[in-house]
């Protein structure tokens, strides 16, 4: 050690140049070899003064001008520079101050040496942290790493940018980042670390993750790299917690990779951890699947069910190895969560309760904790508490574990399983318990019993009974909230007065009696006392007495409060006068200023003449406005700070539940049960908001000003009709008069388009064929529809196409569609893949209302008398128009081609006019509904107009038929032959778009 | 689902390791250390979990022997996926510093008492007979060993630890990255770092 230290680093460093850096070596054994404080101290000292007289003699030497730089200079070699830092980090480490060398280390950043690079970075994550100012003069170095060729470098700078990266970092980096996340060149390193980089800034500052990246992004989750796919899921679900309208993709995306993982066994034999499949990544995608509102689509929901299913099968069996046990129940609770969170998977659900069951008595702690923090989770949602009630006594059993985190979820349970029924049992065990509770859960304790009695209290004595005997017992751990809210209650509830000052004067006439309840004393005997006054033990002198004696034991603040009940004794008891007199003279000299304010103020309100202020001043204290209990914010204020969204709180149903559908609490009366109704909007709606406790007496309501602000920022939706590709008009139109064909085709893909009708149903198959030369990952469709017509068309989902396509192979998927009602906007279509850069396009179904029709033959007669039947507005409606565009016209073939097209039986000879076309048809509609519907169409060739008069038996037909048949009739039929036309850029990018990188 | 920091500390409380995602200040840090040993250390093994409430947050953690392994996460994280995550963690250090020990061994360390060092780079897992759980580091052959490296043999695997006392940030920042778990093959996670290692 000695022979060590006396060699200087400079010396050791010049001498041995191998790349062992043995001064180093030697240097950490030293270190090893101190066994205590302050032989390392020593050790340490002496290296620092070492490396400090390097520099000084660098600069005594003039080699460098600045003291800062003198490492930076030519003089020395990457090598020893490393080594320097190294010693500084490692005596850092070893928790000591280091606090110079920074600059050197920032320097190492820009070497050209991954070794020495490596340590560059490393002592600056270690080092600074992300306000430190000297960042500012690595944000180009490490922009030039992030755009480098070597990925190593890439990933350097990534890594640097994931630990100190901070807003203004982000700002300057997070375009790179971005980049290098989504270039198709990017190695799976590269990927994941530049997602969770992109996530570490986003948590800094959300504005840097722009709107339009989403859907690439969540393009990503289907990674073949289960490690990207993994980092991807990570930054999707915190996105999508903030965002859900904006990444609501990614709820598809993680139940079919759910499935594809647990049930077709799709995933690298590298990712098998003791035999589960990356459990982390299942835990990552069924949390992610908690965050979105069940899905409405039968076949997504089918996909979760299957993966579900194949959890708790998997499940029953127990395996002996200790890390495949814990894996197989780390995806187990997580899926517990998601069938709870689901809500109606009936099936599942009872599978669930009878394990939890299991669980909570389970001989594994970890087992029984998990098991008590499910079933809390069940509380929180479940219909009914009768699963969880048959278990109570295990539950009570577990206040008594040897671990407190197991002590704790039993806590959590016991207050969530509470209802109506089993409040008194509940409440008493808690008492119970509470005397021997471990001080760290004795206020939350405190708080839940409080808030049950509260609740639940269906009597009145047993709520005065059980608050007054929870203060007495936990007086030390009785937060203010309490105390006040049981004044608060009292007060507003004449029924509880008189029991309540007879109660609390036994409380505090006893000798010993927490200051708490004191205080709970005072005031309520002030208030309420001469309700009692003619009772037995209760005259206005014992009264005062009781006070009296506790007067001198009490903090100042409970002094306050009793001086301020003797002034009302003043006004209620005037034949103890001279002795609340004497009170207050006595008071009159304290050092205290507040109380000798008070006292000196009652003196001269009693001293008057007249009592007439005085009865002013002590007149009956108003009820408290009816507000939110203090103690639910104060509990849940307990839990609100966490980064991630809770899909659930602690307590039961109706905690969980909206303030719209709240069911009112049958309680003592109004007043006792407000506290039942709502929770801090922070919690339910997930948003961390921090409800923030007053702490004065008439506060009571102790929420903030509610949730953070919601982002207002609106999300563009990509699969809406407004963001239509170029080039959507030619197929659709075509299929609007044919059942298939095809709907869109560019160099990389073909869209065919297949449908058939009957009745209010269609069943619409589309294909996609690959064109491009290679493979296209991700590929994915939304459906969208305008809100206008939600519940007009409704559609199933009967299965997604194949994420992967190879190239020239075709993948299909089916949709069922149901007319419900007239519908005015045809569904679309987002149509996203990556081949190479990300291709999305987004197309408008060829679904519109005249495809339910049938057509239908009439007799000229039937014809005319269903026409009249029918009559003029509102169930009719008539339109003239001219062509639409140069060299088109209108003709005869053409007319009868679309009129038979938008499937109208053209009945022929039955208008006097031949030249005249006449139609009927059946329109189906949801329930069964059928609508006639009858057409005219009178041409003027020689004007080329068209008058078009359309009728049907129901009036919400008429004005939507005429549109559509408008629009396709107006555009009438080219005079000239086709022109060939050489490609538009826009092809000519299109085909080539797979090979070019964008 | 996030972490706040990874703490690998001794019994003693001499913590061996420190990665913070979230930004504490040093004071803080400090705090947080002798907080996190005051409640891990005296907690029992057998009869309880693995989880324990930590202010807001929760501290997952498992005992290797004489070390600490402790993770803080979110209230609502999932406490086993975190459990096994450093497990994961242990298995690439024991891996990566190899041949100290047989990985069989290792996973069976409910049969045998184990006793792991981590120095600042060096791993190493050692066996320790059974009732010698108050065992000084003094007087292990380990420590020994330990305290007199050989730096002039580069083929052993200790002096190539120590010579890179930083090493084990490298290997925590390929398993975990701005607090979240980025990669759980463990072949790939050794592949890239025998990469790393051969690099000038």
């Amino acid at each position: 050690m000695a022979t060590s230290a006396a060699t200087s680093f400079l010396s050791r460093g010049s001498s041995g140049n191998n790349s062992n850096m043995r001064g180093l070596v030697q240097f950490i054994a030293d270190l090893r070899n101190a066994r205590a404080r302050e032989l390392e101290e020593k050790r340490i000292n002496k290296e620092l003064a070492n490396i400090r007289y390097t520099r000084k003699a660098h600069f005594l030497m003039g080699l460098q001008g600045c003291l800062l730089t003198v490492i930076a200079d030519g003089s020395l070699s990457g090598y020893h520079k490393k080594k320097y830092v190294c010693k500084l980090l490692y005596i850092y480490i070893l928790g000591w101050n280091v606090d110079f060398g920074h600059l050197e280390a920032v320097n190492l950043i820009s070497a050209n040496k991954y070794s020495e690079k490596q340590i560059g970075y490393l002592a600056m994550t270690l080092f600074l942290h992300e306000s430190h100012e000297l960042l500012h003069l690595v944000v180009n170095s490490i922009r030039k790493d992030l755009t480098d060729h070597n990925e190593l470098f890439n990933c350097l700078a990534l890594h640097a940018i994931a630990n100190v990266g901070s807003r203004e970092m982000g700002e300057a980096l997070s375009g790179e980042v971005h980049r290098l996340l989504i270039s198709p060149t990017s190695k799976p390193f590269v990927k994941k670390k530049a997602a969770l980089t992109l996530l570490r800034l986003y948590r800094k500052h959300p504005d840097i993750v722009q709107p339009q990246w989403a859907e690439r992004i969540i393009a990503l989750m289907d990674d073949v790299d289960m490690g990207v796919a993994l980092s991807v899921t990570s930054l999707v679900m915190a996105l999508a917690q903030d965002n859900p309208e904006q990444y609501k993709g990614s709820y598809v995306k993680a139940a079919s990779r759910m499935k594809r993982i647990l049930v077709d066994g799709e995933f690298a034999p590298d990712y098998l951890y003791y035999k589960v499949p990356c459990p982390w990544i299942q835990v990552k995608m069924l949390r992610l699947l908690q965050y979105f509102p069940p899905s409405e689509d039968t076949h997504v929901r089918d996909l979760i069910r299957e993966s579900l299913q194949k959890i708790l099968n998997l499940a029953l069996e127990m395996p002996k190895n200790v890390q495949q046990n814990n894996a197989q129940n780390a995806v187990l609770f997580e899926a517990i969560n998601l069938i709870i969170h689901l809500d109606t998977e009936q099936a599942l659900m009872s599978q669930i309760s009878t394990r939890l069951g299991k669980f909570i008595q389970s001989r594994e702690t970890n087992v029984r904790y998990l098991g008590l923090e499910a079933m809390t989770h069940l509380a929180a949602r479940a219909e009914t508490l009768d699963p969880i009630k048959q278990h109570q006594s295990i539950i009570i059993g577990s206040l008594k574990d040897r671990d407190i985190s197991v002590r704790r979820k039993g806590l959590d349970l016991l207050y969530s399983m509470c209802d109506s029924t089993n409040a008194q049992p509940i409440v008493g065990e808690l008492l119970h318990y509470l005397q021997n509770a471990d001080f760290a859960i004795r206020e939350e304790m405190v708080l839940k019993i409080a808030i049950l009695t509260e609740k639940y209290a269906t009597d009145i004595q047993w709520y005065v009974d059980i608050s007054l005997r929870l203060i007495a017992m936990a007086g030390d751990h009785v937060s203010d909230e309490v105390w006040h809210r049981v004044i608060q209650i009292v007060t507003n509830n004449e029924q509880l007065q008189v029991y309540a000052a007879q109660n609390i004067l036994q409380y505090v006439k006893a000798d010993h009696c927490h200051e708490t309840l004191v205080k709970i004393g005072g005031y309520l005997l002030g208030e309420f006392g001469h309700l009692i006054a003619e009772d037995k033990g209760c005259s206005p002198i014992e009264q005062f007495l009781a006070l009296q004696g506790k007067l001198q034991g009490c903090s100042s603040s409970t002094r306050a409060i009793i001086l301020s009940s003797f002034i009302k004794f003043v006004n209620l008891f005037p034949e103890i006068k001279p002795r609340l007199m004497y009170v207050f003279q006595a008071y009159s000299h304290t050092l205290d200023s507040e109380l000798q304010q008070r006292a000196c103020e009652y003196l001269a309100l009693a001293s008057l003449p007249t009592d007439d202020l005085l009865r002013t001043v002590c007149d009956e204290m108003p009820p408290f406005p009816e507000r939110q209990s203090a103690l639910l914010s104060r509990l849940h204020q307990k839990h609100a700070n966490t980064s991630d969204k809770r899909t659930w709180i602690v307590g039961g149903k109706d905690a969980n539940a909206n303030e719209k559908d709240m069911v009112k609490n049958p309680g003592l009366n109004r007043t006792l049960s407000t506290n039942g109704n709502g929770v801090p909007n922070g919690a339910t709606n997930g948003t961390n908001g921090h409800a923030k406790v007053a702490n004065d007496l008439a506060g009571l309501d102790m929420m903030d000003a509610g949730p953070s602000e919601p982002k207002t920022l609106k999300q563009p939706n990509l699969a809406s009709t407004a963001h239509l590709s170029p080039g959507w008009e030619i197929g659709y139109n075509k299929l609007l008069l044919k059942g298939e064909g095809i709907l869109y085709e560019d160099g990389q893909i073909q869209v065919g388009v297949r449908s058939e009708y009957r009745g209010q149903m269609a069943c619409v198959i589309l294909y996609f064929s690959n064109k491009a030369p290679v493979a296209v990952s991700s590929f994915t469709t939304t459906l969208d529809l305008d809100a206008s017509e939600k519940g007009n068309l409704t559609w199933e989902v009967k299965g997604l196409p194949e994420s992967t396509i190879s190239q020239g192979s075709q993948s299909q998927q089916m949709i069922m569609f149901t007319a419900q009602n007239v519908f005015d906007k045809s569904p679309t279509i987002r149509i996203s893949y990556l081949a190479g850069a990300l291709q999305a396009l987004t197309l408008k179904l060829p679904v519109t209302i005249h495809k339910f029709m049938d057509a239908a033959e009439l007799t000229a007669e039937d014809f005319f008398k269903r026409w009249n039947q029918i009559g003029g507005a509102p169930r009719e409606e008539q339109r003239v128009f001219g062509i639409k565009g140069s060299n088109r016209e209108f003709n005869d073939s053409f007319i009868r081609k679309t009129v038979q097209g938008f499937r109208w039986g053209v009945l022929d000879g039955v208008d006097k006019n031949q030249k005249n076309f006449v139609g009927a048809s059946v329109l189906h509609i949801g329930g069964g509904r059928k609508f006639g519907c009858l057409l005219r169409l009178e041409p003027n060739y020689a004007k080329q107009m068209i008058r078009l008069t359309i009728r049907a038996t129901d009036e919400s037909v008429p004005a939507t038929m005429i549109n559509l048949m408008e629009q396709r009739l107006a555009v009438g039929q080219s005079t000239q032959p086709e022109v060939f036309q050489p490609p538009t850029m826009r092809e000519m990018s299109n085909v080539f778009g797979n090979v070019l990188v964008t | 689902m996030v972490l706040s920091f990874v703490l690998i500390q001794n019994r003693q409380g001499k913590t061996r390791l420190a990665k913070w995602y979230a930004p504490y200040n040093d004071e803080e840090k400090i705090k947080l250390k002798g907080e996190v040993h005051r409640l891990i250390a005296p907690r029992d093994q057998k009869y309880q979990s693995n989880f324990v409430e930590f202010r807001q947050n929760k501290i997952v953690y498992r005992r290797y022997a004489g070390l600490f392994f402790c993770v803080c996460v979110d209230a609502n994280d999932n406490e086993l996926a975190y459990l096994e995550a450093i497990h994961f963690f242990v298995e690439v250090l024991d891996s990566f510093f190899g041949n100290v020990c047989e990985l069989d061994l290792v996973f069976n360390f409910y049969k045998v008492r184990w006793r792991c060092r981590t120095e600042m780079g060096r791993l190493a897992w050692e066996e320790e007979e059974k009732g010698l759980s108050d065992y000084h580091p003094a007087l292990s052959p380990f420590s020994s060993c330990a305290l007199h490296p050989e730096p002039s043999t580069p083929k052993s695997h200790i002096s190539r630890i120590t010579n890179n006392p930083t090493q084990v940030y490298a290997i925590l920042d390929e398993v975990f990255l701005a607090g979240e778990i980025e990669e759980t093959s463990k072949q790939v996670v050794l592949t890239r770092l025998e990469h790393l290692d051969k690099l000038e």
